[in-house]
């Protein structure tokens, strides 16, 4: 009797850690709390996603790191950039896709991806947090509004204020402003789910959008973003079911075919020690 | 204070050849050089940029030329720009104007303020010229602005302008038909600077002695295409880490001996390298080219931590401003600065016919698949340097352009019925972002990591590639 595979993924992003576990499909997925000190207990995660999946990280026969934290992580066989394994997962999810678009905590990613289902091309917002999920966080925290609810309450606008600061810290004066003065809090939301698609588009446009658009990260969780996504790009978007796992699911299949590669060509299988200690971040 | 604060020293950057390792004491011995004229008074020394074909004259002259684009390089590589920049910019000048010209600015300001070269001067500092030769370049506004600017400090400083135009491609004309106009104009505008040089140097131009220069030029220009030729050899010897040095002599050495010789023993150096079997990298997995942009100067060690991927770059678009003269089918003349005209158009509108064969091609794409092909690249790679628009408009609309008309690499892919079926795919690109000196555009950490993700993308293309 062979004993069964299992593979993990775990995505150590810049505000969330994920965990995934695969045998023949996901047996378990975890998400992480957010912040620094977290991230650095990404052992914590994988240790949840194993109880979940009730096995010993012996047991695992491959895991894979992606994300900003994925060099340090020391129970990893291998690391991946998060734009090959958000490539990798979402085409497992939606083979037809050609565009992904991560919105994450801090950064936005975009990713072309072509018929063969391998990455064309890719963007990255990297050096400022005005196209990213961070722009909702602040100005949901000066409107005094919970970050689950502004993606609602945007789309109840009928006239969408106009936010002309590409700035963070600019647009939540201005923001903080036009409160002030009047302008209804879905009007102020709907605008500035606007600026922020807005900012994505100019950033994935570069990589020539074509259908089908699939939209991953915490950003793909706000239907109001989602919706000014879809108008501005001209595409109907599509959002994977757990948009936050993506990645760690993509490294969880990148070390499954790592696996089946070399059991192919004979090839010897290198697995690090498997310790679950703390990360050490940067 | 800001102003005396330096940035973090780079690691020591390899090279893969000696004589790109030669080039830092040859920079330094120039910019020495162009001091010492200065305190000699022998010799006049004028600022001027690079890639506008009158080095022969300047030296037909005796004019020392001072490179102000090459000072503001060196400032950038030596982490030492932002204080002249800090300098520019609180004379109300923007970064996003180009920061080359604002390094040289702020540092004009303060030199002229002290009356002597500011404190721990990279190089011992740019000169103060005796007379400044600007040019714009189409787009280049800053080529022509930067020392109207720097006049402001120093107004005894004469500026004398030279109007460098060519043909703008067109798909459907033959700029041919134009190309006389053009020329009488260059002449015009080349006659003119030698008439401005004669004046400020009292000299009379000798045009025995710039025919030699123009042919020594003209020779170095072929042995440089033949030397970088070299580096099509699999693997390959030399990549564009080390042409970053190797431009100097092409850019700030032409029309000497010793840039004829430089190449000399660049060109044996490589032979060797290839006869050893010898790459940049050990194990050659990648083949790159560094499609366009300036690079980042202070970042150059990227292009080693490139090289530890496997990754060798054996061909650039940047500063390799030199094409091969016998094919450009220039008119013969006799008269030096007719042909230096003629070859400022030959140079410009090389890749004009060879385009216009192909659908939906342009020059610069044109030059891209070209260098593709003969090279064998796995990838491009671009930098988009925010400050300077000349080099840097266009080339994501080039990238675009390349991965619409140009699919050379065979993959399978699942076809309408589900079936497996051969396409092609275009190559694999990577637009790299910050700045030519502004190392506050830069992070080293997010660089690295389009680097990492990029490479993965080349590495699924080799192992899914199409036998
Ligand atoms: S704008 Fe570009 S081409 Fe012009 S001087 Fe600056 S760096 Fe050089």
């Amino acid at each position: 009797m062979t004993l069964p595979d299992y593979f993990a993924g775990i995505d150590i992003g810049s505000t969330m850690t994920k965990a995934v576990i695969l045998d023949k499909g996901v047996i378990a997925s975890i998400i992480g709390p957010t912040g620094p000190e977290q991230r650095r207990l990404a052992n914590r995660v994988m240790e949840e996603a194993l109880k979940q999946a009730a096995l010993s990280i012996q047991e695992i026969n491959f895991i894979v790191a992606t994300g900003y934290g994925r060099i340090n992580v020391p129970f990893a066989d291998k690391q991946f950039t998060e734009i090959t394994c958000h490539g990798r997962g979402i085409v497992q999810l939606f083979p037809e896709a050609r565009t992904i678009i991560d919105i994450g905590g801090q950064d936005v990613k975009g990713i072309k991806i072509d018929a063969s289902g391998k990455i064309v091309d890719f963007v990255m917002n990297d050096k400022c947090a005005a196209g990213s999920g961070r722009f909702i966080e602040v100005i949901a925290d000066t409107l005094g509004v919970s970050l689950d609810t502004v993606g609602d309450l945007s789309l109840q606008s009928s006239h969408p204020a106009t936010i002309s600061n590409i700035c963070t810290i600019y647009a939540q004066q201005e923001v903080a402003a036009s409160l002030a003065e009047g302008v209804p809090l879905s009007d102020l939301l709907a605008g500035v789910h606007q600026s922020l698609a807005d900012r994505i588009c100019r950033m994935v446009n570069r990589l020539r959008v074509e259908d089908s658009v699939i939209v991953t990260g915490g950003g793909a969780k706000n239907r109001g973003l989602i919706n000014a996504l879809s108008e501005q790009l001209g595409h109907k978007v599509l959002v994977p079911e757990d948009p936050l796992l993506t990645g760690a699911l993509g490294a969880a299949l990148m070390g499954k075919e790592i696996i089946e590669k070399a059991r192919k060509s004979n090839a010897p299988i290198e697995t690090k020690e498997r310790i679950l200690e703390e990360v050490e971040i940067l | 204070m800001a102003e005396e604060q330096k940035e973090a020293k780079p690691k020591k950057r390899t090279t893969a050849t000696k004589a790109a390792a030669s080039i830092g004491p040859l920079v330094k011995e120039f910019i020495t050089g162009t001091l010492q004229a200065k305190a000699e008074g022998k010799q006049k020394v004028a600022y001027t940029f690079i890639v506008c074909h009158h080095e022969e004259i300047f030296r037909a002259l005796d004019v020392v030329p001072v490179w102000t684009e090459n000072f503001a390089g060196i400032c950038g590589a030596k982490r030492d720009a932002e204080r002249f920049l800090q300098r520019a910019e609180s004379l109300g000048l923007s970064r996003s104007l180009c920061t080359y010209a604002l390094c040289g600015i702020g540092f004009d300001q303060w030199r002229e303020e002290l009356g002597q070269m500011p404190p721990d001067a990279p190089w011992g500092g740019q000169v103060r010229p005796d007379f400044m030769i600007s040019s714009g370049q189409i787009l280049c506004d800053p080529r022509s602005k930067w020392y109207q600017a720097s006049q402001q400090f120093m107004p005894d400083v004469p500026i004398y302008n030279i109007d460098l135009p060519y043909p703008l491609y067109q798909v459907n004309r033959d700029h041919r038909e134009v190309l006389g106009y053009y020329h009488q104009y260059i002449v015009k505008q080349l006659r003119g600077l030698v008439a401005f040089l004669e004046e400020q140097t009292k000299k009379k131009m000798d045009y025995d002695r710039l025919r030699e220069l123009v042919g020594l030029s003209d020779r170095t220009w072929n042995l440089i295409e033949e030397t970088y030729d070299l580096r099509k050899a699999v693997p390959c010897p030399m990549g564009t880490g080390d042409a970053m040095n190797t431009m100097v002599p092409i850019n700030f050495m032409m029309a000497t001996q010793k840039a004829y010789d430089f190449f000399v023993d660049l060109k044996k150096e490589l032979e060797e390298k290839i006869a050893r079997g010898e790459g940049e990298v050990e194990n050659e997995k990648y083949r790159l080219m560094w499609g366009g942009g300036l690079p980042a100067w202070y970042a150059l060690n990227d292009f080693n931590y490139f090289n530890s991927k496997g990754a060798s770059f054996p061909a650039e678009t940047t500063y390799r401003m030199v094409a091969p003269l016998h094919e450009m089918d220039l008119p013969e003349t006799k008269d030096p600065i007719e042909h230096l005209a003629w070859r400022w158009l030959g140079y410009w509108t090389f890749w004009y016919d060879r385009a216009r064969k192909r659908p939906g091609s342009e020059p610069d794409v044109e030059r891209l698949i070209n260098r593709i092909e003969e090279y064998k690249i796995d990838g491009v790679v671009m930098h988009e340097a925010f400050s300077c628009r000349t080099w840097h408009v266009g080339l994501i609309w080039q990238l675009h352009q390349l991965s619409k008309i140009y699919k050379p690499i065979p993959v399978y892919v699942i076809g309408k019925d589900g079936k497996k079926e051969k396409g092609y795919r275009e190559l694999p690109s990577l637009v790299l972002e910050s700045d030519i000196i502004d190392i506050t555009s830069y992070s080293e950490v997010d660089t690295r990591n389009k680097i990492d993700a990029f490479v993965e993308t080349l590495e699924s293309i080799r192992t899914s590639r199409a036998a």
